[in-house]
């Protein structure tokens, strides 16, 4: 990579441009499977949600890497309980995303180190992903940094 | 008033078109080029002495180039899915203008061009029907694929055939705009590493042309490209279904663009020296404002058909120095015609297994230099140039020894001997038809 990248927590004054960055996952998602049509009201709702993770450390792990101060990515990851199963925690990750011009530039492969690292600070072991099957860029993106299928989530739209 | 002379002459050439072919039901045909003085000529130019023939290449499949007509033919393969102006027709449609493209390849190339529209529906059918079609030729024209289908179908079958595949609508536009690039360059007085650039739509001619400018020297950074979603640059919003899609504008989006300039497609013109358009027919397309914001002495390639972006008047008026469109009726035609029949010789003289931006950029240069001293009306040769098709012939087949794909070897002085002797004698026989009314004569027009 010929730039400089620098991590940190997501900030609230970083929210409407990370949202950008989510928003264009979504549409990603969209380009796969039309089960995931982004709703263009959503922005509001969006943010909120945003704010949400940005200000709950505790339950949360949301990290954006910036470039001379423009956003290059970001990752969002939930810490979640497993309660019937072993290991008792998991690491989810719910975003990544990276702007076209800083991929292929290990942006993604430092964002998910960071996650990791913040997995060793609090003892847990498991990480994984969600995405929509068919959107085979995540698929690989996964599959070449070892992850496996491990949950399967089926949908159908029923008629009203 | 010239749109409606340009209407009245399309109609004109319409009626022709449709009477000449209903007379004459296909453009080219097949005539032996063996003698055949009684029918026991059959038992060697038939079985049974031909079976030694084909033994002979069944052992070594290259001498198939030597011992059949291998070596001059030349496959245009269509879909039918963006069949000049008029979009998807069907390959049945498509034929009509295959044979054309074959009549020009025969006449100015001494190429022996056979059509192939092809009923496929897939990118991957279309590319596994080419693959079974390869021992029969010695090239590939792919011809009115729709974008961005036929880039995967150029990039696929670059890599798995051992012979050259081209598609006109991208390589063939694309060199021929270079030719003219570096002589209007030339005509005022700019240089290649410092000339600003906009590639103003984003077609299949317009991607392939930026990706041919950058192996010619022009930086990416001073490239723009600009379509109907505004300026290309790595943070539009359509930039993933672009991934997905149509990765080669994606790519363009990173290389392009060094000062990541955003805003709409007019923004595009300020400070640039030259526009590229290959975008929606005008008239208006472009507004002659636009081109008061670039720099001094512009250069305009309007090559829209059949009508440009803008009339050459109209962009002369805001002093445009240098003003090419796609039509014969102005000065500095950009016409494929220039480029793939003396493309094609070349590749079939050296028995090529490829080509690449490399060799392209010598047939450009060579197009350019053929104009001696290049004006403001004249940056690129005519179709009338006959010395001009053996002359980048034989520049393309020296850069293809030059790049390691040729199976023959020779110097430039050699192939264009060649080239121009296949030309020649091709003619010749082509005048023996006519002038022995073989070739029946033009029907009169009511």
């Amino acid at each position: 990579m010929d730039f400089k990248l620098e991590l940190g927590k997501l900030e609230e004054n970083d929210i409407e441009k990370v949202l950008d960055l989510v928003l264009r996952l979504k549409k990603l998602n969209q380009e796969f499977d039309s089960i995931f049509e982004v709703n263009e009201d959503s922005r509001e709702d969006a943010i909120k949600l945003l704010k949400g993770i940005a200000a709950d450390r505790e339950c949360y792990f949301a990290q954006v890497a910036k470039s001379k101060g423009k956003i290059a990515g970001v990752i969002v990851a939930e810490f979640r309980k497993r309660v019937f199963y072993l290991p008792p925690m998991e690491a989810r990750i719910l975003e990544i995303y990276i702007m076209p011009e800083f991929r292929r530039s290990s942006v993604g492969q430092l964002l998910v180190d960071s996650l990791y690292t913040e997995c060793k600070k609090r003892n847990i072991d498991l990480v994984t992903a969600e995405f929509p099957s068919l959107n085979v860029i995540a698929l690989n993106f996964y599959k070449k940094m070892g992850y496996r299928e491990i949950v399967s989530v089926y949908g159908k739209q029923i008629k009203k | 008033m010239v749109l409606q002379n340009d209407q009245e002459r399309t109609e004109h050439f319409n009626k022709m078109s449709l009477k000449f072919s209903e007379f004459y039901k296909g453009k080219t045909m097949i005539l032996p080029k063996v003698p055949i003085r009684d029918l026991g000529a059959f038992s060697y130019w038939y079985t049974p002495g031909i079976a030694a023939v084909s033994t002979h290449i069944s052992k070594d499949p290259e001498s198939s180039f030597e011992l059949t007509g291998r070596w001059n033919s030349v496959a245009i393969v269509t879909d039918g899915t963006r069949v000049l102006g008029l979009g998807n027709v069907g390959p049945e449609a498509a034929m009509a203008v295959m044979e054309g493209k074959a009549l020009i390849f025969n006449y100015l190339g001494g190429v022996n061009a056979v059509p192939v529209p092809i009923r496929t529906r897939t990118k991957e059918e279309f590319i596994s029907v080419a693959k079974a079609l390869e021992p029969a030729f010695g090239g590939f024209n792919l011809e009115d694929i729709e974008s961005p289908k036929c880039f995967f179908i150029l990039e696929q079958l670059q890599k798995e055939l051992s012979i050259p595949a081209w598609h006109d609508d991208q390589l063939g536009t694309a060199s021929i705009i270079l030719a003219g690039l570096i002589n209007a360059l030339r005509v005022v007085g700019k240089k290649i590493p410092d000339a600003r650039i906009v590639l103003f739509g984003s077609g299949a001619a317009n991607v392939a042309a930026a990706h041919l400018l950058m192996a010619a020297g022009f930086k990416g950074s001073n490239i723009i490209i600009a379509d109907s979603k505004g300026i290309l640059h790595p943070e539009r919003e359509d930039m993933d279904a672009l991934m997905l899609n149509n990765p080669w504008k994606y790519k363009l989006a990173m290389l392009t663009n060094g000062e990541r300039r955003k805003g709409p497609s007019e923004e595009s013109f300020k400070g640039a020296d030259v526009i590229i358009s290959a975008a929606r027919p005008g008239p208006d397309t472009i507004k002659p404002e636009w081109i008061k914001t670039m720099n001094s002495d512009p250069v305009i390639f309007a090559l829209a058909n059949p009508v440009p972006e803008i009339w050459p008047h109209e962009a002369r008026e805001v002093g445009a120095r240098v003003i090419a469109t796609g039509r014969g009726d102005f000065p500095n035609q950009i016409n494929n015609s220039l480029i793939f029949p003396g493309v094609f010789r070349g590749v079939l003289d050296a028995r090529s297994r490829g080509v690449n931006f490399k060799i392209m950029v010598k047939a450009s240069y060579e197009i350019a230099n053929f104009v001696e001293d290049p004006t403001e009306e004249r940056i690129v040769p005519t179709m009338e140039n006959w010395e001009l098709y053996p002359q980048v012939a034989s520049a393309v087949a020296r850069a293809t020894v030059d790049e390691g794909l040729a199976r023959r070897t020779n110097s430039t002085e050699g192939f264009y001997k060649i080239a121009r002797e296949i030309i020649e004698e091709n003619r010749n026989a082509y005048r023996k038809l006519l002038d022995g009314n073989v070739i029946k004569k033009l029907p009169e027009m009511n």
